[in-house]
């Protein structure tokens, strides 16, 4: 999933840089990719969501 | 915002993407491929986070800074302090040298992806902070010759990871793994997996989500205990604590060379007493605060001449002596309330491995090993009755172990252990712990030179048991109310 994430980052740049009008799909891509980053590391870490140490 | 201004903020922005590239981003790449370094699951998402942190500013860049740009690089920001210190919480209190993985001048990547965005933070702010008026949104700019670099670097660095992404973790559904294995090239040695997926329960804590013990609730029937057929221990008589304490008695020990007692109270209270039970000698209430956190004191030991010794809940331990020229003035600072006599001569916490995220319930102390002994109690996310020794000198770990059973004891079924008893009272004597539970109302006896439990006792009629004193041929099981039974100390 993490080779998936970074091909929605490389096309979400590759719009911007070479189809700036495009802008609105860039930024849905944008969007999903950080939710995708964030699912991912709660995926590794919902055992314990907060640090395991003394809060 | 003038047109140099704006200049000068496009500037800035490109050069931030091109560090952030070249150093975190293209830096973790070239350790894989040089060294095999290859990130966990956590990694990846921080490693994400900051080539998002580079690519929001790239729209930046292309259509100047509109609010949700702004926003999404904030919240990127906060996200991956959350990542860093999350994963970096399973490293940070290991021994020296035992990190995770690859370090760079001296700290992980987990340390650095913290610093990373902490600095990416700072950077917005002194960019907002320089910033008099906020250039025109909405309209696509022209690319620069520095902004074509940006991005092409920023291309080629994110394709390069996403081939790293693909050897290490796969194509989807295949996810990254809690403990990679080294990066190869070699398709051979790929690993992919799926293991992140294994169905677990979500937890705010994990490993860390204990509970105060709560003696009250447990089981005291002997008949349902883990060991069978367990001999009776009558009890022959009851005296008292007579004496006012404030709060509900919480662990009582005696001093077999004076017979004075000392008790101590779920309010913080600690109380010399007579060798009569009737008389207050000393007392103070210690202040839990501002210090060495304390939880409700569990247990008490005499740790020789007129050292007394208390333990919290939480194996935080306090060290007192009655002294009649202590200074009340210097003293306030540790006490809510004393009788002017006592002094603190410090406090600290035992430092467990086998019992670690285990709270006690009680404390005694080995004359001749010169060693503090506590005994853990189980709850529903750590089931191990532990015994943890330290060392009187520096109340470091001397010794843990889990007893083993001999002297013909049997558990009831495979399914029964020891770690069902929840200790509450212990004493050593003669080379043996005698340990109080006041689950199944059971008396252990531990030798502690071979490590095992030689002896239980079923001690019907007890109730909420909260220490255990030896005196002479007699073994006295202290109550939270206050009464105290006796009973004949078995023979060995």
């Amino acid at each position: 999933m993490e080779f998936l994430n970074f091909l929605i980052i490389l096309w979400a740049a590759w719009l911007v840089w070479r189809r700036p009008e495009r802008e609105r799909l860039a930024f849905r891509l944008l969007v999903t990719s950080c939710v995708l980053m964030a699912l991912l590391f709660l995926l590794g870490s919902r055992g314990s969501l907060l640090p395991g140490v003394n809060l | 915002m003038s047109a140099p201004a704006e200049e000068r903020l496009r500037t800035a922005l490109a050069w931030v993407v091109i560090a952030l590239i070249a150093g975190p981003i293209a830096g973790a790449v070239l350790l894989g491929v040089a060294h095999g370094d290859s990130p966990c699951i956590l990694c990846w998402g921080q490693r994400a986070s900051m080539v998002l942190i580079a690519l929001v500013a790239l729209f930046v860049l292309r259509y100047g800074p509109r609010p949700r740009y702004l926003g999404l690089v904030v919240l990127l920001g906060v996200w991956g302090q959350y990542m860093a210190l999350r994963h970096s919480a399973l490293h940070l209190a290991r021994d020296i040298g035992q990190g995770f993985a690859a370090s760079i001048l001296g700290a992980h990547t987990y340390i650095w992806a913290w610093f990373i965005h902490v600095t990416v933070l700072a950077v917005i702010g002194v960019l907002l902070l320089f910033v008099r008026e906020m250039p025109v949104a909405g309209t696509v700019r022209e690319t620069r010759r520095l902004d074509r670099f940006a991005f092409l670097f920023f291309l080629v660095v994110v394709a390069a990871n996403a081939l790293q992404a693909f050897a290490s973790t796969g194509p989807p559904p295949f996810v990254g793994q809690g403990d990679p294995v080294r990066l190869s090239l070699d398709p051979r040695h790929w690993v992919w997996s799926l293991e992140e997926y294994q169905p677990y329960p979500i937890s705010w804590r994990g490993s860390w989500a204990v509970p105060q013990p709560d003696p009250a609730a447990v089981e005291a029937d002997p008949a349902r205990g883990p060991l069978q057929n367990l001999p009776r221990l009558a009890v022959a008589g009851w005296e008292r604590v007579a004496a006012p304490l404030q709060g509900t008695l919480s662990g009582l020990a005696r001093d077999s060379a004076t017979g004075r007692w000392l008790a101590v109270t779920d309010r913080f209270g600690v109380y010399l007493l007579d060798s009569g039970l009737s008389r207050v000698l000393h007392r103070v209430v210690v202040d839990r605060g501002f210090s060495v956190q304390l939880t409700p004191f569990a247990g008490a030991a005499f740790v020789g001449g007129d050292t007394l010794a208390v333990v919290s809940t939480n194996k935080s331990w306090v060290l007192l002596r009655p002294d009649s020229a202590a200074d009340a003035g210097r003293e306030w600072r540790r006490f809510r309330e004393t009788d002017g006599a006592v002094t603190e001569l410090g406090r600290g916490r035992f430092a467990t491995v086998r019992a670690r995220q285990q709270y006690v319930l009680s404390l005694a102390y080995d004359p001749a090993a010169r060693e503090y002994v506590t005994v853990s109690v189980p709850s529903p996310r750590h089931r191990r009755l532990v015994v943890s020794r330290f060392a009187r000198g520096d109340r470091m770990l001397s010794s843990e172990f889990l007893p083993r059973l001999s002297g013909g004891l049997t558990l009831a079924g495979e399914e029964r252990s020891l770690a069902e008893y929840v200790v509450t009272g212990a004493t050593v004597a003669d080379g043996r712990l005698y340990a109080v539970s006041a689950a199944y109302s059971t008396l252990l006896v531990v030798d502690l030179a071979s490590r095992a439990v030689s002896a239980a006792y079923a001690v019907p009629g007890i109730r909420r048991p909260v220490g255990v004193a030896v005196r002479g041929p007699r073994l006295l099981i202290a109550q939270a109310d206050g009464r105290i039974a006796v009973l004949e100390r078995p023979a060995p």
